[in-house]
């Protein structure tokens, strides 16, 4: 009886909450990544983004977040400018770089 | 001889691993074949009492590798079947008293004399972790359907796979049909698509366990239990018989199954 009740309101059967939790638990404790390892992620954002913009080093964070049903890696970077190569095409960015 | 070394851990406590130990290594040798039982649970040694042999022990498995004693003089062997021994844990010594490379050598040992070596690891990830799974080629993951208990198991499959064990297996312990049907529980396959390794049985909820325990006789030795039947089932899986999962989940409880189950048994 409280059952149907509970169902009327759209509360999901426990089991079903339960496998929906494990799936994102088990997802984050599988892809747990080492300080170390994130924090080479971290650099090669920072090198990746410094070709095509101006950015304050010390603002940058880089997290894994839950999202509904995904891990998602989370990263907060302050921008002080982007430099002007990179508003016109790729090649221009690669040669600039290459050229520094 | 050529034994198999398996440990059987769950990375949660109480799940029921040391029953499965007594369970599944009286149905190896209820088969005929030779086992023998580590605990390696140094320190919290509770195989001893769930086989009903706590009164005979003398040696342990530190007095072994430390050299105390030799390997036969702490094997115990079981009150019914002469080809089952156990090597209890010590129970006044810390895990750091053994070392992996220790215990793989007395696996190895055993190997030579033994169809199987069922090692019953402690709770935890820790030393005492390392060391039940050092000697051993299989290893399998005992879990209950609760969410604490299948975090856990994956981290172990996660622990194992990285130390490139191939051979894991999962035993799902206590399920409750009735929760399952009725949707408060997570299923055989729900658990199956959560932890992504073979399934080698499922236990059904019962008292029955409780109640043998207390008596310390393995409830494999009671021929009407279900539950020792699929103990059984899962020692004829360990030895490679092709049996299906489904036969573990019984149809319906309704009053028909219950009068067939006691023709059958009688």
């Amino acid at each position: 009886m409280f059952d149907a009740i509970r169902r009327f309101f759209g509360e999901k059967k426990s089991g079903e909450v339960a496998k929906k939790r494990m799936q994102i638990v088990l997802l984050h404790d599988r892809l747990s990544i080492s300080p170390e390892v994130m924090e080479e992620i971290k650099n090669d954002i920072l090198r990746v983004l410094s070709r095509y913009m101006e950015i304050d080093q010390k603002s940058i964070k880089v997290s894994l977040e839950k999202g509904d049903d995904y891990a998602a890696l989370v990263s907060n970077v302050h921008v002080r400018r982007v430099y002007r190569h990179a508003l016109s095409s790729p090649e221009n960015a690669q040669k600039s770089e290459n050229s520094a | 001889m050529a034994g198999t070394t398996i440990v059987i851990t769950s990375g949660k406590g109480g799940v029921g691993k040391t029953t499965s130990v007594a369970n599944l290594g009286t149905a190896l040798a209820l088969r005929g074949r030779s086992v023998v039982l580590i605990d390696a649970d140094i320190g919290l040694r509770n195989l001893d009492v769930v086989m009903g042999l706590e009164n005979r022990i003398v040696y342990n498995l530190v007095d072994i590798i430390e050299g105390r004693c030799r390997l036969e003089q702490a094997m115990i062997r079981d009150r019914k079947l002469n080809t089952l021994f156990l090597i209890p844990a010590a129970q006044t010594r810390e895990k750091d008293a053994v070392h992996p490379e220790q215990m793989k050598e007395l696996c190895e040992k055993l190997e030579q004399n033994f169809d199987y070596i069922l090692v019953d690891c402690p709770a935890g990830i820790e030393r005492g972790f390392r060391n039940a799974v050092a000697g051993a080629q299989k290893a399998i993951i005992v879990t209950t359907p609760e969410v604490s208990a299948i975090r856990d198991a994956d981290r172990v499959i996660g622990l194992l796979e990285a130390e490139l064990m191939k051979d894991i297996n999962l035993i799902i312990n206590r399920l409750n049909h009735k929760m399952v049907k009725r949707g408060d529980m997570m299923s055989t396959e729900d658990i199956c698509s959560l932890l992504a390794v073979p399934l080698i049985g499922v236990i059904p909820e019962s008292e029955e366990v409780v109640i043998s325990t207390n008596r310390g006789i393995p409830l494999v030795h009671d021929k009407r239990s279900d539950i020792a039947n699929a103990f059984k089932r899962i020692a004829s899986r360990l030895e490679g018989e092709e049996i299906p999962i489904p036969t573990e989940i019984p149809g319906d409880s309704g009053i028909l199954s219950k009068f067939k189950k006691l023709i059958w048994s009688s």
